[in-house]
């Protein structure tokens, strides 16, 4: 009987316990930094390959295939990205760089090697088709959290649900974005963007999460246009973190000579 | 650079290319199904293996143009361009070290037969940790301007531009070597080209030019003389660059010749007379857009200017800014500017040419990019106008893109202008209208 009663207070104490173990987060800021973080900032740099589908309207379809290399310069701050296409044939060894500011605008630069030319582009088309998919440029390198306001709206069992609103309106297409933010390993899961109108037009979701290195990644992921009726899919593999990459990779040499000791795919 | 391997003199090609223009659109949904080749994700063959054998890429394409006016001092001026053309790569890794090779074949049923050009056959090679050594034909590009080039003095191809070819075949290769250093605060780029290579002008053989010691148009094929061939006699292009903040600046350096045969011999032949340059260049982010700032002193043999047969000494300064003007929509300008030195000594000894240039050309281009349906469908406009020469060079163009494998592209070049003799207005009877359908794998 003392051990059961021992037992059931055991088990009170732990039932009460776990709520204030798993606090949730009542700060948005704090939860949107941490979204932010597990998001995009996993290890000091990262690569991976990575694969989209792109599905239009009538169903027809069209493919990419790339490698990312990431490097951050702070934890949370500016981060330099390199993206080299290895298919379809049209893009082939096009490279697309990005030096991604916190406190200015990113840096960005394309590289067409049938004219060897280094093109800049202007941080002010973020918001553009990232070579033909859904998904944006600035889906691909992360929006810098300090252009949205953002505000706590739900906290559900399993997520936290926020919506966002651009303090420079006339600088995006949408007017919000609400994201759920998985309480267990703090990734965005889902997004929604409304444009004016107050209409659902486009969602983000994640379909799949592995853990590799200790870190939970996203490896699979869904855009959808909900006017047009057509998604892309990506899908990313061979990830691996931590892989010693500094800045000195992420400079108009690679455009011209792709960094092989980093594209090459990991050994184990 | 290109070789004519085997002469065909044979209009036979004409309709050949016509006929395998349309073909090609009826046979690529066959083509297209083979797509990447794994329809399943879920197996390994996400590309190349370390291990893997290099694989062949490339593209067979077929172009037609045809001209909006007649051309009275051309023999033959139905079409502007009718190529059909493959392309074909390959490049690996042999040990370190890349290789690359990329070589096109093409029937050309204007100028009349079959040719084959390489235009990449080099060799990637990395001394040492902070140096790359890039040797072989290759394409090399720098600089600021959208085709507007200052301190590139790399061969262009003036002809293919011109008769609506691809935007990649503005670039000529050379044999050259370009040796990089980098570091830190600033990055050196040395290309050395031993033999002397030029543009491909605009030479009478597709498009006619405006003769100055004739006062006419000709086609009459304008053969110059080459430099000799001695070590001398070589270019060499220096470019030191490096990024401060988010700006990009470069000083650059050129020893070598004119791109194009502007100098008459006593005896009146065309020859490419001896070009210095230097110049120096910035870019970066301005307000939501991108501008950039290009000057260059060229630097000629006739440094006093009095010598009318052989070109001045020039200041060549650029200035661009590129922009989202709204989504989807890029716009972009820039004004460019060719002041020759020593102007009163070329009026002076020129016996008052009607066909003097201005002291000052001014040229502004304007781009306009909208891209549609998933950016499958990209509306392109790019203009020059010079104000100066009152002349202006329209580019429109539409491009599709089928799927991942096929691309038809739509064009124009129009060219218009009041005097005969300003740059664009020599080629007003040169306007096309030109289409282009891509198979790339």
């Amino acid at each position: 009987m003392r051990n059961l009663i021992r037992s059931l207070s055991l088990g009170v104490v732990l039932a009460l316990a776990q709520p204030a173990l798993a606090a949730d987060l009542t700060d948005v800021n704090d939860i949107i930094d941490k979204a932010n973080l597990a998001a995009y900032y996993k290890g000091t740099d990262g690569r991976s390959e990575a694969r989209m589908v792109i599905t239009d309207g009538q169903g027809r379809t069209q493919t990419r295939q790339f490698t990312i290399l990431r490097y951050d310069r702070a934890d949370g701050g500016d981060q330099d990205f390199l993206v080299a296409f290895s298919r379809p044939a049209d893009v082939r060894n096009t490279v697309f760089m990005v030096a991604k500011h916190i406190e200015s605008d990113d840096d960005r630069w394309l590289y067409l090697p049938s004219l060897d030319l280094v093109k800049r582009i202007s941080a002010g088309d973020k918001r553009t088709s990232f070579v033909g998919s859904h998904y944006f440029y600035e889906d691909v390198s992360g929006r810098n959290i300090t252009e949205d306001s953002h505000q706590l709206v739900d906290t559900t069992d399993q997520h936290y649900v926020v919506d966002n609103t651009p303090k420079d309106p006339a600088s995006v297409e949408f007017s919000q974005y609400r994201v759920w933010i998985d309480k267990a390993n703090m990734l965005p899961v889902k997004i929604e963007y409304k444009d004016s109108a107050d209409r659902l037009y486009r969602r983000v979701d994640v379909l799949e999460v592995q853990d590799i290195q200790g870190h939970p990644t996203v490896t699979k992921s869904r855009v959808s246009d909900l006017v047009s009726g057509g998604n892309t899919t990506m899908e990313f593999r061979f990830i691996k973190y931590d892989v010693g990459l500094d800045s000195s990779v992420f400079t108009e040499r690679s455009l011209r000579k792709l960094p092989r000791q980093w594209l090459r795919r990991p050994k184990s | 650079m290109s070789e004519c391997f085997t002469p065909v003199t044979d209009r036979r090609l004409q309709p050949l290319v016509l006929a395998v223009t349309l073909a090609l659109g009826s046979v690529q949904p066959l083509l297209a199904s083979d797509d990447w080749g794994d329809d399943s994700w879920s197996d390994d063959r996400w590309g190349e293996e370390a291990n893997a054998s290099p694989r062949w890429h490339g593209f067979v394409e077929t172009a037609i143009g045809a001209r909006l006016d007649e051309d009275p001092a051309l023999p033959d001026d139905d079409l502007s361009l009718a190529d059909l053309r493959a392309q074909l790569e390959i490049s690996d890794y042999v040990g370190e070290n890349r290789y690359s090779l990329k070589a096109d074949l093409y029937a050309d049923g204007v100028e009349h037969g079959l040719h084959g050009e390489l235009r990449e056959a080099l060799l990637d090679l990395g001394p040492s940790q902070n140096t790359d050594l890039r040797i072989g034909q290759q394409i090399l590009t720098w600089g600021t301007g959208d085709l507007l080039f200052i301190n590139d003095l790399f061969p262009k191809d003036w002809v293919s531009y011109f008769a609506g070819r691809d935007d990649q075949y503005l670039k000529a290769p050379s044999a050259s070597a370009k040796l990089s250093y980098y570091n830190d605060k600033a990055n050196l780029d040395l290309v050395w080209t031993p033999r002397f290579t030029a543009d491909r002008f605009l030479d009478g053989e597709r498009f006619s030019y405006f003769n100055a010691m004739s006062g006419q148009q000709t086609s009459a094929h304008l053969v110059p003389i080459d430099p000799e061939d001695t070590p001398d006699n070589g270019e060499l292009a220096l470019r030191l660059y490096g990024t401060v903040d988010s700006t990009e600046w470069a000083l650059y350096a050129y020893r070598g010749f004119w791109k194009q045969p502007n100098a008459l011999t006593a005896g009146g032949d065309a020859y490419f007379s001896r070009l210095d340059t230097f110049g120096a260049s910035v870019r970066g982010n301005l307000g939501a857009g991108i501008a950039n700032a290009e000057f260059g002193w060229y630097e000629g043999e006739d440094s006093r200017g009095d010598d009318p047969r052989v070109p001045n000494d020039q200041l060549r300064v650029l200035f661009g800014y590129e922009q989202e003007l709204v989504a989807k929509l890029t716009g972009s300008l820039q004004y460019y500017q060719e002041w020759i030195q020593d102007y009163s000594a070329l009026t002076r000894t020129d016996g008052n040419s009607p066909y003097r240039p201005d002291e000052h050309r001014h040229v502004w281009t304007l781009r306009l990019t909208y891209r549609m349906l998933q950016d499958n469908l990209i509306l392109s406009w790019f203009n020059y106008w010079s104000p100066s020469d009152e002349d202006l060079f329209m580019r429109p163009s539409v491009s599709y893109r089928f799927d991942d494998s096929t691309s038809l592209v739509m064009g124009a070049n129009v060219f218009s202008g009041n005097k005969a003799h300003t740059f664009f207005g020599q080629f007003e009877d040169a306007s096309s209208v030109y289409a282009r359908l891509r198979y790339s794998f």
